[in-house]
């Protein structure tokens, strides 16, 4: 009954627009740095806060013994493994907001793709086209993402994020969990990300939050970020620990 | 200027995004500093993190040898640095934030390079 749901909300995502809507689209192509305002910044840039993570019950008791052991770890100096102390790429929707690095958008007539400089991920949407029933897609770090264009927003379902990828805020999520994104400029250089996750096996209640990017020079030019030198490990109790060399 | 990190460590929290692309910085002591004076063994201009390994004479002439953390090539050309800015046999001072556990090995702060230039660990990390 929840894949057929899933599914109708796919085939109801394809929906066409006059020549006219077309021409007026924002163009995204670009490098974009991670914005989150700052002094002086003008308020309407500012990606508004984030809405409540309230997880089920039963997913709600061990998430919250992992970030309290994570607390714990981190007092003692140490911090508990995690995917990209393994250098395991981050996969959605995390992938959009690593520290400081940019990504990189390029628009094209049927697809706009987004690259992260941390770690090279590249993601592909795939613009009026449906979206695949889930039992398609097989589940991995960047699923199956389509999108189109209302307004000037780009409207993008995401469906297909294997549940081992950690999610927004380390959140546990399930097969069914489905990510849209509402993306659109708020200044000729600054551009929102409005992410909602829903996901009816973990989630309460859908979570929104929104990310904010800043138009970088058009002279920068992506940084290749391939991890050939990780020398953290995980010793036998799951902590990170740093190699180091005698000389 | 020690309270840069402390600070952006708050704000990544308060977002809820990873600070670094790899890492917490929990296992250093942001809190010290130490400052090294040495000749670089090697530069390695690598991700997740690059390295400056550094061989560190004491008053006594016993050679320590320390590996000392970067960010990433890409956070490091947003203060100044190339993958060429250091070479094997340059002598470098280099303040760093030690691990927390005692071994020789630490997260950088802040280097001075053989031509006088200094250059901290990324935007917001001098």
């Amino acid at each position: 009954m929840k894949v057929l749901t899933v599914a109708c909300l796919g085939a109801a995502f394809l929906r066409f627009e006059p020549a006219a809507a077309a021409q007026s689209r924002p163009d995204f192509t670009g490098v974009w740095g991670q914005y989150r305002g700052g002094r002086g910044a003008d308020p309407k840039t500012l990606p508004p806060p984030a809405g409540p993570l309230i997880l089920k019950p039963e997913y709600a008791k061990p998430y919250e013994a992992r970030r309290a052991a994570e607390a714990e770890a981190q007092k003692r100096g140490e911090q508990l493994a995690n995917g990209s102390a393994q250098c395991v790429p981050y996969g959605m929707p995390t992938m959009m907001s690593v520290a400081i690095y940019p990504v990189e958008i390029l628009q094209t007539p049927r697809q706009v793709t987004i690259i992260s400089e941390a770690f090279s991920e590249v993601r592909r949407v795939y613009l009026d086209r449906p979206q695949s029933k889930p039992e398609d897609v097989p589940p991995g770090y960047y699923g199956r993402s389509v999108g189109r264009w209302e307004g000037g927003t780009l409207v993008v379902n995401t469906i297909g994020i294997k549940p081992t990828v950690a999610g927004y805020r380390g959140m546990p999520h399930s097969e069914q969990m489905q990510i849209t994104e509402r993306i659109r400029l708020v200044t000729p250089d600054i551009l929102h990300d409005q992410i909602t996750i829903e996901d009816p096996v973990v989630l309460e209640q859908p979570v929104t939050y929104t990310l904010g990017y800043k138009r970088m020079s058009p002279d920068y030019e992506m940084v290749e970020f391939v991890c050939d030198n990780n020398r953290e490990y995980v010793d036998e109790k799951g902590v990170v620990r740093l190699r180091l060399k005698d000389h | 200027m020690s309270q840069t990190v402390p600070i952006l460590l708050a704000g990544a929290l308060l977002w809820g995004v990873p600070l670094s692309a790899h890492h917490s910085f929990s296992m250093f002591d942001m809190t010290k500093r130490v400052t090294l004076v040495g000749t670089v063994t090697s530069f390695e201009w690598t991700n997740p993190h690059s390295y400056i390994e550094i061989d560190v004479p004491s008053e006594s002439g016993a050679v320590k040898h320390w590996s000392i953390e970067l960010g990433s090539p890409s956070i490091l050309q947003q203060s100044g640095w190339k993958f060429s800015s250091l070479k094997k046999g340059d002598k470098a001072t280099l303040v760093i934030n030690p691990l927390k556990n005692g071994q020789a090995g630490g997260f950088l702060s802040q280097a001075t390079l053989p031509d006088g230039r200094v250059l901290g660990n990324g935007p917001g990390r001098q």
